[in-house]
């Protein structure tokens, strides 16, 4: 019983390690944003990055 | 009794006798087989074998004496053999002060013989007479039977200190014996006697749960307590062919990692290097050209790399579609510091920041650029290069964790229970039987000696 659970779930490890390689799946965080209008390639500042208040460290040691 | 007697052939009758100690009614279940009796009423040992049941001994019963669990004269299947319960008796060691004791019942069959139950803290075995000798290596302290080596668990004086109903042997209240057990689980082989006179028998595990079934026993069966002797391990058995599941897990993952690089695009899309400066008062933001993103739906690795020293710049990304319109928005710092102080040479940071945006669509795609950095650091060069269906090594990393922590999860347990099972033993660890649990515990063991000797 208990090898018959380990190699469904080793196989199913398997197939989501080989999903994630096909579909390009990624730790990163991104946001979407649907709908961009096509004047942004026109206007690129009347874009509004939702990271564009981000407030980001400017030190170092 | 005609052979068309609906009723069946008629039931076999018990040979009623009194007690001549007390004149107590006496139950002889097992015909002429028994060799003792034990009147429950007045606790005086019997000899069977003589028509008058001469008095061999008389003791004294506590009060509170342990019952049977399974009363007498109750009748069950056992390995498809019906049984009768004849005889109970307690019987006790004493290792280090402390006294331990287990019920032993006597079966009876008439075509089978005898067969024994023991019990200790719940743990069932079903024991019968060997026909002929193990093999005994003293040398090795194991025993082999039927080709199979059974290794020495441990050895102790047990006396008899209670006793009821019938026994197919001399019984005596007092009576010791030395015992040793050798196991090889669910089985152990049990060495009795005293002297030149000494018996064999094999015992096998009994779950609680099969036994009441078997007898139709109403009462609550005792619950288990700890890890016995001979107790099967649900996990060890399992352990090795787990280990060898993990390696072919392995080896496939790595087929797949080899696929996956071999098949994935790892093809650059895009590549420019552009200069900020943040004290421009000018539009930061600009769009690149269009490129196209091929094949399947997969994974893009954007790489900004600068050209930085004690200083910073941030970018906000947007991945636009040109076609539907979909944005995928992102920022990326780069930023890189280094110097010296008390305690040498320092850095922080990197010029290179890797992103890796999930799951894009084929089709035309643009990147609209916006960064930003301190007005007083200057002009800051940076290239920013797109590349498509890039293999991502976490994920195998990951995946071989997932197999790897449940099989490491198993072994610890398997590993627990021989180390709960040996260290009832004269040994205390479990045996280097060459076996994977054996040889990890003896690890395990060896680890945790050297490393009390190098605290001492």
């Amino acid at each position: 019983m208990i090898l018959k659970g380990f190699l469904i779930y080793g196989l199913v490890v398997l197939a989501l390690v080989s999903v994630a390689e096909l579909r390009g799946w990624s730790l990163d965080r991104v946001d979407q944003v649907p709908n961009v209008p096509k004047t942004v390639r026109d206007n690129p500042g009347s874009y509004r990055s939702v990271y564009s208040s981000y407030h980001h460290y400017t030190g170092g040691k | 009794m005609s052979p068309n007697d609906p009723a069946g052939p008629a039931a076999p009758q018990v040979k009623a006798l009194n007690c001549p100690s007390c004149g107590a009614a006496l139950t002889l279940r097992s015909f002429g087989n028994a060799v003792s009796l034990v009147c429950s009423s007045c606790h005086s040992v019997l000899d069977a074998t003589d028509p008058d049941l001469k008095v061999l001994q008389k003791f004294k019963a506590a009060e509170d004496e342990d019952s049977p669990l399974i009363p007498l004269g109750t009748r069950g299947s056992l390995r498809g053999t019906d049984y009768e319960v004849i005889g109970f008796q307690r019987r006790t060691i004493e290792v280090e002060g402390i006294h331990y004791s287990w019920h032993e019942y006597v079966l009876f069959n008439p075509a089978k013989g005898f067969r024994y139950l023991t019990e200790y803290d719940g743990h069932w075995n079903l024991f019968s007479i060997l026909r002929s000798l193990p093999e005994d290596d003293s040398g090795a302290s194991t025993v082999t039977y039927l080709g199979e080596v059974y290794r020495h668990f441990q050895t102790a004086d047990a006396t008899t200190t209670f006793v009821l109903g019938e026994f197919p042997w001399r019984v005596r209240m007092g009576e010791s014996v030395t015992v040793s057990d050798y196991v090889s689980s669910p089985r152990v082989i049990s060495k009795e006697g005293t002297g030149k006179e000494v018996t064999w028998s094999m015992g096998e595990y009994v779950t609680c749960g099969d036994l009441w079934k078997s007898f139709n026993l109403t009462n609550e069966p005792p619950v288990p307590v700890g890890v016995y002797e001979n107790q099967p391990s649900p996990l060890s058995a399992s352990v090795k062919s787990i280990w060898a599941m993990v390696g072919m897990f392995l080896i496939a993952s790595l087929l797949l990692l080899v696929i996956v690089y071999v098949t994935a695009r790892s093809e650059s899309v895009f590549e420019q290097t552009y200069s900020f400066d943040a004290a421009s008062h000018d539009e930061a933001s600009f769009v690149t050209p269009v490129f196209a993103l091929h094949g399947h739906t997969s994974d893009v690795e954007l790489t900004t790399i600068a050209s930085l020293n004690n200083s910073w710049i941030y970018v906000n990304y947007a991945l636009i579609n040109q076609d539907t319109g979909r944005a995928y928005d992102f920022g990326r710092e780069v930023s890189y510091y280094s110097g010296r102080d008390s305690d040498g040479e320092w850095t922080e940071g990197s010029n290179t920041n890797i992103v890796t945006i999930p799951s894009i669509p084929p089709g035309n795609y643009y990147l609209r650029i916006e960064p930003e950095s301190d007005p007083a650091l200057g002009v800051i060069l940076y290239t920013v290069s797109v590349k498509r269906d890039i293999p991502q090594l976490i994920f195998f990393g990951f995946g071989i964790l997932a197999i790897l922590i449940p099989a490491l999860f198993i072994t610890w347990r398997a590993m627990n229970f021989e180390h709960l099972r040996w260290a009832e033993s004269d040994y205390g660890t479990p045996p280097d039987d060459g076996s994977l649990i054996g040889t990890l515990e003896n690890l395990a063991s060896n680890f945790k000696s050297s490393n009390s000797g190098d605290d001492e």
